[in-house]
Formats: structure tokens, C-alpha cells, sequence
């Protein structure tokens, strides 16, 4: 078995039964023999850090269940079929490592504001007698103007995920976590449930909040600008005061099987809010024929129009 | 009390993130010498090994049922540490709206300042916040300054400002827009802490109470003030909760803060007409109180409908409310001005006829 080397393997014993307990990539490890779950105690290291925060699970495997069948039994007409009789091949809520990141932000932006104002031009028709004649109507015109300036704020919230096992992108489909519920963590919160090591480094993850603020900013600034449109907005942030610090969040994870001949896809819930992620296999055979009919339908528009202008 | 290093606002008892800029709050950390070992949580009652149950957001155990103590976050609904003496006693709150009523204006019964029965006087408390910050704040706007073809230039800026005791409601008893209206009468360097009593009028021992109370507590509250009123003293002027919850109660008070920056920004853009304003504020070293600001409550009734009126509790000539109107004389000016319309048209009519 390939264990990377950012996962380390460690042996401990239960310490209820004794029994050997090897912790592979998890700090919780419920005993195959007694069914007590362990937690590894030990100081915390670099690449090994105590979580500060913790959100805990709402809801057990029952209700991450239900929202599973829910959102599968409501996807669109182009799934792939073979997802009616999909089978659950794995499920596991697991507390995930994460970095809650939060700054100062400070940015630099151009852009140029669209003013709007109307003006009166003229122009000439031809009315039913054939006549030409000249008529007035009014315009609306948008002229640009460049504006620069300074944005500020705190960017605050941002999660990243410190797994490799679960890339970011797959978080963020489910986030937000709601943090006015956030925990400072204690053994107490995760018994009994996979804590997985943090498995991605601090600053990789710093790297992708800092990314994460920035579009944040983006977001705020496309708000931040008057005028009744805007262009070319460009900005550039620099981040002071940068807190970093490693959290659990809880997230179910579905392995769905829906054909023997392709893999299981994942499905990811939070578990706290049960937002789900994950995208239902299409049927590439259903959304041809869907294409091929709509390109007929076209078709037979154009012809029938076309007909009825022959003489 | 310690305060946010990054933002210098104080950090309230239960925040483990600063309420402003989120950063945690440090804590001391008990250093693990030991080496690394497996560990198990046992029950502390059967001593059976027990995991986190998300029913009840607490390990439980799975044999005795009993369910561990864990330190839950901590959200509560707040109560005032502070408040605003009242000055104005049930006599001179009565004869305010005796005195309002009486001048009700041409529209209202003739009858109505001595035919309106008092029905309940209620020494109301009302909850809101008291708030202190600075903050930088950018903002953008397009104002008539510097402007070409079409009427509107952009404009950017960044501006410090201060915030001095602005005050934001969370009354559940009076409307945020009812609030609004005493908020400026309130003398906020009387602010004395909740349970103080002395210096004002009638104030019996056991003044303030305070409801820890969640919701519901404010009918039950509400009658106790009316007893305590019936008594002719401000004994028991119930003193409201909040209207949200200390997380939900944050973001209404930044809400506010912004809200306020967009009004004072504009004395800084320049031009005389503007629109748009947009503000991003870096809010510092923000101090939240949270304070009960005395009103009466009065309820009157007058032929067989009931009304309610405020009397500021601090100052009786502010006094507002709804008040009935006389139909009857409504329609009867109503009636008069089209019969004059009728009467100049007919002249007109008249006079361009003979010339
Ligand atoms: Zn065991
Ligand atoms: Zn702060």
C-alpha cells in the first residue's frame, strides 16, 4: 500500500484493549476490537498542527443520507439513467483539515465608469407615400470616464482546505460553513469520528486564501463602483495583518457507484448545513439526441417560414 | 478587558474571534510533553469509552446515556449593562399627552383632549446599542462636479472618521423608526449602570429589572410595568432584551455603522448633487455598550378606539403618536373647497362671457 509521505502511519496501542491500532493519514481511530474510539495525543508539529477552531457535524449518517437521496433524486433530465439504480458504495462523515484565514485588505484599482446621458439626433425615413421626411428621436450615449482609487476592508471567513485527499475547489462547492458556530476544538468534539491529518501545508494553504481573498475583493469592488456601468476594472491588493489557523470542518463523503464500467463518482455534503457538492454524471446519448431534435425543430422553423414567402 | 491586537476593538467574554475583524482571540495552550500516545474519552458515570453525538452537540455515551459537559459557543441574547435614567414621571408624561392631544390641530375632534380615557402608562426601557469606532473608510460617487456630456462625473476618496456615540435600536416594544425619532432628545451623559437608582423621581428599591429573559417575557414583563406604573412609581420599568442574538446584534450594528458613513462621507465628495455613494469602511478599536433608553408608553382610547402615543422619557415635550381625526369636518372643508373652485369657475366663466 502507498501511503504518501505527507499522511504518516502510526502504531499505538488501544487504550482500552491494547490491540494495535495503526492511525494511517487519521488522528481518530475506532478499535476493531472493543469499538472504543482513540485519539492520538501528541505535541503538535509544523506539518502536524493542533486545530484551533472546530464546526461540528449536525446531523449522523442518517441525516447526511437523506440529503444524499434528496439531491440525487433531483437531477436533471440529462443524468445518465444508470443514476436510478446508483448504489452507495462508500460513505463517511470526516472532520477535514482546514485553515481559516482572515486579513486586512488594502487595493489599488482602475476602471473606467460609464456615464449615461441622452442627446437629440435626427434622422430621415420614408413614410408609406415614399416620401422622405426628417424626424427627430432622443438617444441614450455612454461616456467613459477613468477613475482610480483605493479600496480597504477586512477579508475574513476564508477557509481553505488543508487535505489532499479533498482538492479546494470540491470544499468550496459546499461552503459556507456558518463559523458564528465555531468551536475552539477539544478531543470531545471528534470522538468517534475520522479526524484526518493535515495533509497539505500552511504555506500552500496561505498561498490559496490569499487567492481566495483577492477574488473577494473582486467581488466587492464590481459593487464598489458608481456610474451606471463600468469597464478595464483592474486592482491590485496587498494583504497585512494575515491570521492562519488550522481548523476541522465536517464534510460527508458519498463514493457513488451508478455503473459497473465506470468509477465511482464523489459526493460531498457539508455537515453542517447540508449543502451538497457534486456533479450527477451526464448522459452524453440523451443530450445529442436533445441537440439533434432542437437543430430539427430549427430547421423545420426555417423551411415553413420560408415557404410561406413564395409567391 | 483585552483587546483585538489587529483592530484594538475589546474582545468580549465567550469570543474566541475578535467581533470585527475575526482574528482569534490567543489563548494559552497547555503544551503536551508527553509522547505521543492514543488516548480514549471516557464517561465520567460508567466510564465506558463515548463519542460525539451531533443530537445533542456533546459526546454521549452509548450505554448510560449520559451526556459529557463540553463548552458550547457561546451566542446569547443580550441585556443592557447600562441606562438612561428616566426624568419625566407618570404625572408630567400624563399631562404631555393631555397637552398633545389638545393640540392636534384643526382636523381632530373638538372633544378629543377631554374625552380621551388613558388606558394603560407603560415606563418602557428600550434596548439598543451605544457605539464608538474609528474607522478609515473609502468611498466612490457620482457627483455633478467636473462633469462633461452627461450630468454625472465618478469620483473616489478616502476619508478617518469617528464615530461617537451613534446609537442603533433593538427594540422589540417601539419600531425602529419610532426609535429613530427619540433617539435625539436622550441626555447620554446621564448613563448610569443597570440597578443604580438614585436621583430619580419615585425610583423604588428594586428599580430595573432586568429580564434575562428570551422571547415571550416581554407580555408578562409588560404587565409588571403596568403594576408598577398603577403604583405611581417607576418601580419595575421593565428594561428589554434585545432584539437578536449577540452574533445577529453584530451585523446590525456594522450594518448601522455603514449606513452612517454613507451620510458622512458626503460632505467630502465634492460637487452639490451627487448619487451612488458606495463606502468600505476598516472599522478600529470599536466599543459596543449596550443600553436601555427610558419612553412612556401610553395607551388611550377615544370612542371606542385605541390609540398609542410615546412620551420621551426624558424630555415631555417630545411626544408622538397616532391620534384620531374628525371625519365629519374632513369632508366639510373638503365640500367647501369645491363649492369656492365652483364659484371662481363660474366668475371666470362669467367675466369672459361679458367681455
Ligand atoms: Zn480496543
Ligand atoms: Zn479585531
Amino acid at each position: 500500500m502507498v501511503v504518501s509521505e505527507r499522511a504518516p502511519t502510526s502504531t499505538f496501542s488501544c487504550q482500552r484493549c491494547g490491540a494495535s491500532l495503526a492511525f494511517e493519514g487519521v488522528r481518530t481511530q475506532t478499535c476493531p476490537y472493543c469499538a472504543s474510539p482513540n485519539f492520538v495525543e501528541r505535541p503538535p508539529a509544523a506539518d502536524q498542527p493542533d486545530p484551533a477552531f472546530c464546526v461540528t457535524f449536525a446531523g449522523d449518517a442518517e441525516w447526511a443520507r437523506t440529503r444524499f437521496e434528496r439531491w440525487l433524486g433531483s437531477r436533471s433530465m440529462f443524468a445518465d439513467s444508470a443514476l436510478k439504480r446508483a448504489t452507495v458504495e462508500d460513505m463517511r462523515g470526516v472532520y477535514l483539515p482546514a485553515y481559516l484565514y482572515s486579513a486586512v485588505a488594502r487595493s489599488d484599482y482602475t476602471a473606467q465608469i460609464g456615464e449615461h446621458y441622452t442627446e437629440t439626433e435626427t434622422y430621415t425615413t420614408t413614410d408609406a407615400q415614399g416620401n422622405s421626411k426628417t424626424e427627430t428621436r432622443t438617444v441614450t450615449r455612454t461616456e467613459y470616464r477613468p477613475l482610480s482609487g483605493r479600496h480597504i476592508g477586512y477579508v475574513t471567513d476564508v477557509i481553505v482546505s488543508a487535505s489532499a485527499g479533498l482538492p479546494n475547489e470540491e470544499l468550496a462547492r459546499v461552503e459556507p460553513f456558518d463559523l458564528r458556530q465555531v468551536r475552539r476544538f477539544s478531543p470531545a468534539l471528534v470522538s468517534g469520528w475520522i479526524h484526518e491529518e493535515f495533509s497539505r501545508d500552511a504555506d500552500a494553504c496561505k498561498r490559496m486564501s490569499r487567492g481566495e481573498a483577492v477574488d473577494e475583493v473582486g467581488a466587492r469592488l464590481r459593487r464598489f463602483m458608481p456610474g451606471d456601468s463600468y469597464s478595464d476594472l483592474v486592482w491590485r491588493t496587498t494583504v497585512e495583518w494575515e491570521s492562519l489557523d488550522p481548523m476541522l470542518v465536517p464534510v460527508w463523503v458519498f463514493a457513488v457507484r451508478y455503473r459497473e464500467d465506470k468509477p465511482p463518482f464523489r459526493v460531498v455534503i457539508n455537515g453542517q448545513t447540508g449543502r451538497i457538492g457534486g456533479r450527477a454524471p451526464l448522459s452524453w446519448l440523451k443530450i445529442t439526441i436533445a441537440c439533434v431534435l432542437a437543430l430539427a425543430v430549427i430547421a423545420a422553423v426555417i423551411y415553413l417560414v420560408h415557404q410561406g414567402q413564395q409567391p | 478587558m483585552t483587546a483585538c491586537s489587529r483592530c484594538a476593538t475589546p474582545v468580549e467574554d465567550g469570543d474566541l474571534r475578535c467581533a470585527i475583524c475575526a482574528l482569534p482571540v490567543p489563548i494559552a495552550v497547555a503544551a503536551v510533553s508527553r509522547a505521543p500516545r492514543a488516548q480514549i474519552l471516557r464517561c465520567t458515570d460508567c466510564a465506558a469509552a463515548v463519542a460525539f453525538d451531533p443530537a445533542v452537540q456533546a459526546p454521549r455515551c452509548a450505554f448510560c446515556g449520559a451526556t459529557m459537559k463540553v463548552e458550547h459557543p457561546v451566542d446569547p441574547i443580550e441585556t443592557a449593562q447600562l441606562r438612561i435614567p428616566f426624568i419625566v414621571d407618570r404625572e408630567t408624561a400624563t399631562a404631555s399627552l393631555r397637552g398633545w392631544l389638545g393640540k392636534r390641530g384643526f382636523f381632530a375632534p373638538k372633544t378629543l383632549r377631554d374625552e380621551a380615557v388613558l388606558e394603560s402608562f407603560t415606563p418602557l426601557c428600550w434596548a439598543g446599542w451605544l457605539v464608538n469606532a474609528t474607522a478609515a473608510v473609502a468611498w466612490t460617487a457620482d457627483s455633478d462636479a467636473d462633469s462633461h456630456r452627461s450630468a454625472w462625473a465618478p469620483h473616489a476618496g478616502q476619508v478617518s472618521l469617528g464615530f461617537h456615540n451613534i446609537v442603533v435600536p433593538a427594540s422589540r416594544g417601539l419600531d425602529h423608526g419610532e426609535c429613530r425619532l427619540l433617539i435625539p432628545y436622550y441626555d447620554l451623559s446621564q448613563v448610569v449602570a443597570v440597578g443604580r437608582v438614585d436621583g430619580e423621581p419615585h425610583a423604588g428599591p428594586a428599580d430595573a429589572r432586568v429580564d434575562g429573559a428570551m422571547d415571550g417575557a416581554m407580555d408578562g414583563a409588560m404587565d409588571g410595568a403596568m403594576d408598577g406604573a398603577m403604583d405611581g412609581a417607576m418601580d419595575g420599568a421593565m428594561i428589554e432584551s434585545f432584539d437578536a442574538q449577540r452574533s445577529a446584534a453584530r451585523k446590525q450594528v456594522q450594518e448601522s455603522i455603514e449606513l452612517t458613513a454613507k451620510v458622512r462621507v458626503e460632505e467630502h465628495i465634492p460637487g452639490r448633487r451627487f448619487r451612488n455613494v458606495h463606502v468600505a469602511c476598516l472599522l478600529e478599536g470599536q466599543t459596543t455598550d449596550r443600553v436601555a433608553f427610558p419612553a412612556w408608553v401610553l395607551a388611550y382610547r377615544y370612542r371606542d378606539v385605541a390609540y398609542r402615543a410615546i412620551v420621551h422619557g426624558q424630555r415631555p415635550e417630545v411626544v408622538f403618536g397616532s391620534s384620531p381625526k374628525d371625519w365629519k369636518k374632513i369632508a366639510l372643508v373638503m365640500f367647501g373647497i369645491a363649492a369656492l373652485i365652483a364659484v371662481i369657475a363660474a366668475i371666470v366663466w362669467f367675466a369672459r362671457r361679458g367681455g
